[in-house]
Parts: structure tokens; sequence; C-alpha cells
């Protein structure tokens, strides 16, 4: 699948259900610093793992997979293979 | 010369349902005579600070002054409670202290009221030490604002001071309330009476005995942890299961705390734990008033506590259900509608669904809100902490805060619930488990 639909994809979720309406996030943004906390990590992961229809598996749910856009987007790519 | 115009203050500011939950918790506190629902921020600072400089910054701030002129109106006849601002003139007085020991914090202040029948909601205290060393606490009654509205207060005193300030006072008050339907309202409601009622079935293992009553003030007990040693605690946490951030870990350890008190005291049980959750959207600048804090329920089988690997999995997955769920959200939901309660009756329906049960204890995160705040009023802040507000029963919580990469604990105790050795236990243990010792 084309990683810049999933960037998109997830980017729409973030910004609709999560983030201040003033806030930028790009590809890159790291999460952490724009105020993605834990309860945000989770919401994510299930609209991922319902939106895809993927398990996320315990070895995956690591702090670098989830950092920015970019590295959620490998891994919905890696885990759909 | 002020910045700001007064006439933008808004004149009236519903309570959220949040803030009236926190009414109950007031009146609960006066009944049970374990104090007001007073929270404090203290702020440590290697040099002597200037009041002329703290009045300088604070009297530009739209939301101290407004918060120097309201009065509660409390609910009537089925109205929502509200904050009425009126421009009286007043502004926030500072109490000056001298201290012989050095970071302590006067018992007078600690011991203060902020009752909600008084004129001011927000006081500030300024404490000097011997070398020239001060700190800057700020007192408020919970109802106007929670943990996370207070570090966006930072965030706006401290824009104040730079003179770059580009906050609109609309930010910093809570926006116009989305309307929800009737039906919605009824669906939520059964749906999360039925899941706290399920998930505080009785019995409930908690450090508080039944029918305790407060006979003396709250104590606090503040656990340092170095930023070498706070580093070794995220480590222990990541290896035991809490992946995105330590919270889960410092609850689990906190839990096993409480649970091995419980042990000698032969009442090992499960246990059940509301652990507040922000309902903010992240990155925002507000809103500054009003609690926006939902919670999250735990219950935690005598199972669960066979490792702290096995509590954070307990959690965690429970976490996972609720915010699938968006019980949060509907959490919220219903305590939207209960505004509409009178206070007493709102007060008789919490304590008659409770049974007599309540929380096994509290615990509270400020997560990252406080990690990076360098300065106050121009100044180097040395140190922070947060005493949280002393909610008898259960009469024991634990408040976690990160700052500049170290991490403290506030441990605020009603000496009718835990003893002094029981709190030296506590202490000692809660390290322990922490940095994985034992």
């Amino acid at each position: 699948m084309d990683e810049n639909i999933i960037i998109a994809e997830i980017k729409k979720f973030i910004e609709t259900n999560i983030l201040a309406g003033d806030i930028m996030l790009e590809a890159d943004t790291i999460l952490q610093n724009i105020g993605i906390d834990s309860f945000s990590i989770v919401e994510i992961m299930l609209f991922i793992q319902q939106n895809y229809n993927i398990l996320i598996p315990d070895d995956q749910l690591v702090p670098e997979n989830f950092r920015t856009l970019n590295s959620l987007a490998r891994l919905v790519n890696k885990l759909l293979v | 010369m002020r910045t700001f115009d007064k006439t933008s203050l808004p004149e009236k500011v519903l309570l959220t349902g949040s803030d009236c939950f926190h009414l109950v918790l007031d009146k609960h506190a006066h009944i049970h005579h374990a104090g007001s629902n007073v929270m404090r921020i203290v702020f440590y600072f290697n040099t002597r600070l200037s009041v002329a400089n703290i009045k300088k910054t604070l009297g530009n701030s739209p939301l101290i002054y407004w918060l120097c002129n309201v009065k509660l109106l409390k609910g009537l006849f089925f109205a929502k409670p509200r904050w009425r601002y009126k421009d009286k003139g007043n502004e926030m007085v500072i109490n000056e202290y001298h201290h012989a020991v050095l970071n302590e914090i006067p018992e007078i202040i600690l011991q203060r009221d902020i009752p909600l029948d008084g004129n001011q909601f927000v006081e500030a205290d300024l404490v000097y030490y011997p070398g020239n060393k001060t700190s800057f606490i700020l007192s408020w009654n919970h109802i106007l604002m929670d943990g996370r509205g207070i570090g966006m207060l930072v965030q706006h005193l401290n824009e104040l001071s730079s003179g770059h300030s580009n906050q609109q006072i609309k930010q910093l008050f809570p926006a116009r309330e989305k309307k929800t339907g009737l039906f919605r309202y009824i669906k939520n409601m059964y749906t999360i009476k039925k899941f706290i009622e399920k998930s505080s079935k009785a019995p409930i293992a908690s450090i508080a005995r039944k029918n305790s009553e407060s006979t003396v003030a709250f104590k606090n007990r503040i656990i340092h942890f170095t930023a070498e040693e706070t580093n070794r605690i995220n480590e222990q946490a990541f290896q035991n299961g809490a992946r995105f951030g330590a919270n889960l870990y410092y609850l689990s350890c906190s839990a096993h705390a409480v649970n091995n008190i419980n042990k000698q005291r032969k009442k090992a049980g499960v246990m059940w734990i509301p652990v507040p959750y922000d309902g903010r959207l992240k990155g925002s600048l507000g809103p500054v008033i009003s609690n926006t804090v939902a919670f999250l329920f735990y219950r935690v089988p005598v199972t669960a506590f066979a490792s702290v690997k096995q509590t954070v999995t307990c959690f965690s997955t429970q976490m996972t259900e609720q915010i699938k769920d968006k019980m949060p959200q509907k959490y919220s939901i219903l305590l939207n509608m209960m505004r509409h309660i009178p206070l007493r009756l709102y007060y008789f329906l919490v304590n008659r669904s409770g049974k007599g049960s309540f929380a096994s204890f509290l615990y509270s995160s400020t997560g990252e809100t406080f990690n990076n705040i360098k300065t106050l009023f121009g100044e180097t802040v040395s140190g922070l902490t947060i005493f949280p507000s002393p909610t008898f029963p259960p009469g024991l919580t634990f408040s976690f805060l990160k700052h500049r990469e170290a991490l403290n604990i506030n441990i605020a105790y009603s000496p009718d619930i835990v003893n002094y050795e029981e709190l030296n236990w506590i202490e000692l243990d809660l390290k322990n488990i922490l940095l994985g010792k034992s």
C-alpha cells in the first residue's frame, strides 16, 4: 500500500480526534513533541488495527514505531505484507 | 500598566461536570473534617525572587485578574452552577514568609483553607530560606482548575514574562458546550452506571477502614529521585511492559506498595482505582479554567499482584478496552448531566451508589506537563512539586511529577489512615519496587 496514503489517513484521524486545531502535523513530526501521550497512542493503535484490519503484535508495540507518521506508515505496511 | 482589556473577560463561566463532581468532593471533605479540596504547586528557586517582579507579571495576566474577581454561584432549582466575574479591582495578594528549614513549606500555608463561600479561590505565597533561596507556592480550590490547567497557567505566565504572548483570552476559558441529545444522555448514563457498578463491586480492599473519620490534618511526604534514578525507573517500566511512557508502571508500583500494607494488615484483596484521564485536545493552550478530566476505572484482582509485570498487563488491558469503548467520554457526559441536580441530592446519590465502598487509594501523574518548565517570572526553577488535594476516604494519594527528567512523588496521607511506621514502609517499598530492587 502507498505509504503516502497511509500517512494521510492516520494524519486525518489524529487531526480530527486528538489534536487541537492549530497544531501542525507533518509526516516527520515527533508525535510526543506535540503533546501526544500514552492514552493518545492507544487511540492511534486502535484506529490502525481497525482501519487496516491488522493486529499489532506485542513486540512491535515499541516507541520507535509510534514516533512519527512516517514510522507508523512503515509499521502498517510491514504488517500488511 | 495593564496589557489586557478587562471588559473582554467572560462574565459567566459554567462549571463543567467534572468541576461539579469536585463540589461533591468538597462537601465530602468537609463532612469528614478533612479540610478543603485545595491543590498546591511549589516552585523552588536557588535565587531570591523579587516581589515587585512577580506582581508585575501577575498584574498583566487577564486570567489571574479574572480569578481574583469571581464568585461561585451554586446551582439553584436545576440551574447549573457557575462562576460570576465582577470587576471589583481585586489583585492577587502575595503573602511573604521567612522559614529556617530549607525547602520546607510552612504549615500555615499547607493547612490554609480556600472555602467556596470566600472571595478568592487562588492564593500566592513566597517563602524565603537561608542562602537567598526561595519557593513560590500557588494554591487553588480544585473546583477551578486541574493539574494540566495549572501547567497551562505556568506557560501563560512565562509568555507574559517574556513579553511574547499570543494567547487569546477566549482560549483560556472553556468553550461553549456541544449539546447532547436526551437519548444519548440516557444511553450513556446506563452504560457507565453498569460499568462502574461492575468495576467497583464489593468487596474492595481499600487502604481506608470502613467508618473512618478524619481527626487530624493531612500530611505530605515527598520522595525525590535523581535524573539517573528516573532513567533507571523508565528502563524498568519498559521491561515490565509499560511501552509508551512510565505511567502504568508508576501506578502498578503504587498498587503493590498499598497491597503490601494491606497484606500486613491481613486485608489484602481486589483493588479498585480511579485514574484521571485528560480530555483536552493535545497541544492546546486551554482551557486553563475548569476541570477537563474524566476517569479510567481499574479493577485489580489478587492474581494480578503476582508480579509488577502482571499488574502492568492488567492495567494496560483495561485501559485499552475502556479507551476503545470511549468510557472516559461517556463518563464526562454523565457528569455533565449530573450538574442539573441540586448538590444535596447529587451528594446523596453518589454516597448511596458507593454503598460505603471507596477507592483503594488515589493516584495521579502529571506526565510530561512540567518536565520542561525551566523558568518562572524570568528566574530558573530548580525544583517543582504538586501537593494533591486531600481526599478522605481513602486518605492516601500518590502524585507523580517529572521535572527536568527527575521524578518526585508527593504522598498526601491522613495519619488516621496510614500511621508513621506504615508510611515509612510505603516510602521504602515504593522506592525499591520502582527501581527494580524488589
